[in-house]
């Protein structure tokens, strides 16, 4: 490895030779003698996001962290957006990523409430659902894949459908969408999601949790979470959304943390036994 | 002879502050044949007289379909027309596209809405010689727009135009409080006498100069036209042939007026 | 009119001999005929309030609206040629979104009423194009507390850098009319259409200049609003008319910092004390006569 970065993650030119430019379009060939690269990794990130479908709406969290590599740099960062009513966003992944969706879903905020710009039955009918703006997102995430410039998040879409329903979707860095009762992103896919699916095995499953149970299972795996990802903190934002719109909280604690398992651990560091 | 110099094109107001061009374009609305469209709590109804050039030519469409939720009745150039409803048809699938959701009639209106303004305004363009009306369902319910050459758009409740459409519009005008509450069937019926008030004494609505486009809240956008008409022009104008089995219904009349 | 004929005034962008642009002035007209609209800058918030003639008996009640958002904080009415006035206001969304785009915040009404003014005189400028056939009249609230740049995470430092100053103050009502010309001014109580005459009668009564004291409260300008559009539709009586209604107060106000519509039971509220308003006028002057 050398210190210059365009040359990470490329065949090692003393052994390959340097790269031939001769194969680049002519626009680019001259120029730089390098083909366009765009994002290879993220630099800010955010950890895991956690939802759970229950009867009548979606719980759904994700810590207040963004770190930089294994530096826990910022401490303050509401990784849930409320877009309306109706839906909230999870954003795991590069930060900054998320700030540009985040003021994209700003502007389509704005442009959606040109025509219907007050609080009434009639206008909630047509707001914007979890659903369709799931459908943007996964276009916008397709899209910029297919461009070779992904946007580094793996984003939950969660919230009501046209028909009031809950609904809960992922969608990632590479436009890739899915769909279940439990979802959740980054180390929590690991970890959370089977906990989750314990509580939450199906459909039927999830018509049958209440709120509370939910919100119960979340909290459990954010404390799960905080416990073995190492890129985790105790502080997360937490959100239900149902009929009556979106309950944020941004600044919980974790509560009734048990270390005893730690004791438990064996194979690191100094331990003899 | 006077000569009317203000008139010329679409970038010049007349001293009153007329674009008379515009209203020349309005008037193209006028040679069309008569179209009507209604909306109840439930249903979108439109209705429409087809022309035919000749004896042996087919008839104009009148109703273009544009997307399962909607579609519109035309008057006047239908070439412009045209223009239009691609261009709608390109914004509705756009529209399920991106956000998987039926475009709403009022923004759909309001874009075709834009770009007839934008013709009336830019020297070397014309202003579009169409009249339209945009019935259908979405979101928050069944909808009528009217689409003027001069890029105004409203929504009724009920609305006629075309050629002899005041007749039309008096008959709606006369029974608007009825329509909010009128039931699929009411609806159609109002909106099939409502064109047969404007037509010239000796015509009829036949299964060949009818188009019936119906829509309502869980009911897709559809166009009845020939032999599925002839139900309703039967049940709305009650004229059972009494004995003469071997005419069809329409052609029958249309002969003998 | 004693030019008309002379040619001058059958292109835009021309002048006359004595220095006039007739199409402009013609556009002028059309804004003339058009329903009254005003805008009133109050302390805590700006209204808009239209005089919306109902042409045909066959329009759907409440449906048509005419007053539009711009962006969350900011509206535009008008009077005029209906299809200029949603050209103006697309092109005025655009500017609010690129402005975001740019700046990452809300764009300033200042801001807004320069950018659209230049936009309306251009179209002065060439034979190519006419004049807008409006009157624009934007109302909007800049907010008065430092906001976060669109997109923000975290709450950022407290002081340091991006010119913060503790207790600075900044914001509040704006109110702009844009003219046909391009020609704008700020306006404490700004009115455009047919009944414009009446309505400046009727805005110069109020209390809207801040040197005056204590301006009129953003509640009781929707009630003057609503009274001054009923006031300036007598002389249309024969035409039914809706009126239309909206709002920005500051962000701790009744709508957030948001433009709204007024809510239906204070419109109604509002033109219930309009009529009794103008019955007492009516009963004073055939009191008058009488003596």
């Amino acid at each position: 490895m050398n210190h210059f970065p365009e040359a990470w993650g490329r065949p090692r030119d003393d052994i390959y030779g340097s790269y031939n430019p001769q194969f680049l379009p002519n626009s680019h060939a001259q120029q730089s003698g390098h083909p366009t690269t765009h994002t290879q990794s993220p630099i800010v990130t955010g950890t895991s996001v956690i939802a759970v479908k229950y009867k009548d709406g979606v719980v759904i969290a994700a810590d207040n962290l963004a770190s930089y590599g294994s530096l826990a740099r910022f401490t303050d960062v509401h990784r849930l957006k409320p877009f309306n009513k109706k839906a909230v966003v999870g954003f795991g992944g590069d930060v900054s990523d998320m700030q540009y969706l985040d003021r994209l879903l700003n502007s389509l905020d704005v442009k959606e409430n040109y025509s219907h710009g007050h609080d009434d039955a009639e206008s909630d009918k047509a707001l914007m659902s979890a659903k369709n703006l799931h459908t943007y997102l996964s276009k916008v995430m397709y899209k910029r894949r297919s461009d070779f410039n992904p946007l580094w998040n793996a984003l939950l879409v969660c919230g009501l459908s046209e028909d009031g329903t809950p609904f809960l979707a992922s969608v990632d860095l590479l436009g890739t969408t899915f769909s279940a009762p439990t979802l959740a992103t980054g180390f929590g896919a690991h970890l959370a999601q089977p906990i989750l699916r314990r509580v939450v095995p199906d459909e039927a499953a999830s018509k049958a949790l209440d709120k509370e149970a939910a919100v119960a299972a979340v909290k459990e795996c954010m404390k799960v979470l905080f416990y073995r990802d190492a890129r985790s903190m105790n502080e997360y934002s937490i959100a239900v959304v149902d009929k009556s719109g979106v309950d944020l909280k941004q600044k919980e604690k974790l509560e009734g943390q048990s270390w005893a398992f730690a004791e438990q651990i064996k194979g690191y560091g100094t331990q003899t036994v | 002879m006077f000569r009317n110099n203000y008139d010329n094109d679409s970038v010049t107001f007349s001293p009153q502050g007329r674009i008379f061009q515009v209203e020349y374009a309005q008037e193209a609305v006028k040679q069309g044949s008569v179209v009507v469209g209604i909306v109840s709590k439930t249903h979108a109804v439109l209705a429409a007289l087809k022309r035919n050039a000749e004896e042996l030519s087919s008839y104009q469409q009148k109703i273009i379909p544009i997307d399962a939720h909607y579609g519109l009745a035309l008057a006047g150039l239908a070439s412009d027309a045209r223009v239009l409803s691609n261009f709608m048809k390109q914004q509705s699938l756009a529209s399920r596209l991106t956000y998987d959701r039926p475009i709403a009639l009022a923004d759909i209106t309001a874009r075709i809405g834009d770009r007839a303004q934008t013709n009336t305004q830019q020297y070397g363009k014309r202003p579009y010689g169409v009249g339209l009306l945009i019935a259908g369902v979405d979101a928050r319910g069944p909808h009528l727009f009217e689409f003027q050459p001069s890029g105004v758009t409203q929504e009724m409740v009920a609305c006629g135009i075309g050629a002899r459409s005041q007749m039309a519009r008096t008959y709606l005008e006369r029974h608007l409080e009825s329509f909010e509450s009128s039931s699929r069937d009411e609806l159609i019926k109002h909106a099939l006498r409502a064109v047969k008030e404007s037509l010239s004494q000796d015509k009829e609505l036949t299964l060949d100069n009818t188009s019936l486009a119906v829509s309502g809240v869980d009911e897709p956008f559809k166009l009845y036209e020939g032999e599925e008409v002839v139900n309703f022009l039967e049940t709305t104008f009650e004229r059972r042939e009494e004995g003469d089995e071997g005419q069809a219904a329409g052609e029958g009349m249309e002969v003998d007026s | 009119m004693t030019s008309i004929g002379t040619g001058y005034d059958l292109s835009n962008s021309v002048f006359s001999p004595d220095g006039r642009n007739f199409q402009v002035e013609y556009a002028v007209k059309a804004v003339e005929n058009g329903g009254t609209a005003i805008g009133i800058r109050c302390k805590d918030g700006v209204v808009l309030a239209l005089e919306k003639l109902v042409g045909s008996k066959l329009l759907k009640k409440d449906a048509n609206k005419r007053i539009a958002t711009v962006d969350r904080n900011m509206g535009v009415v008008h009077s005029g040629l209906l299809p200029d006035g949603r050209h103006f206001v697309s092109r005025a969304r655009d500017e609010a979104a690129s402005w975001r785009s740019t700046y990452k915040a809300p764009i300033p009404v200042s801001s807004l009423a320069n950018r659209m003014g230049a936009y309306v005189q251009a179209y002065t400028l060439y034979s190519s194009v006419r004049p807008f056939g409006i009157t624009a009249i934007i109302g909007g609230w800049d907010a008065e507390t430092e906001v976060d740049v669109d997109g923000a995470v975290g709450s950022g430092p407290k002081s340091g850098s991006g010119g913060k100053t503790e207790g600075a103050k900044q914001g509040g009502p704006y109110l702009y009319m844009i003219e046909p010309s391009g020609l704008y001014w700020g306006y404490y109580g700004a009115a455009t259409g047919k009944g414009r005459q009446a309505a400046k009668a009727e805005l110069e009564k109020l209390k809207l200049n801040p040197k005056d004291g204590d301006c009129i409260s953003l509640e009781e300008g929707v009630k003057e609003a609503a009274r001054i559009i009923y006031v300036a539709h007598e002389d249309s009586k024969d035409k039914d008319f809706e009126l239309e209604m909206t709002w920005i107060s500051a962000v701790n106000g009744p709508t957030k910092g948001r433009h709204e519509e007024v809510p239906k039971e204070l419109r109604e509220e509002a033109e219930r004390l309009a009529k009794i308003a103008l019955e007492g006028e009516d009963e004073e002057e055939e009191g008058k006569m009488e003596e």
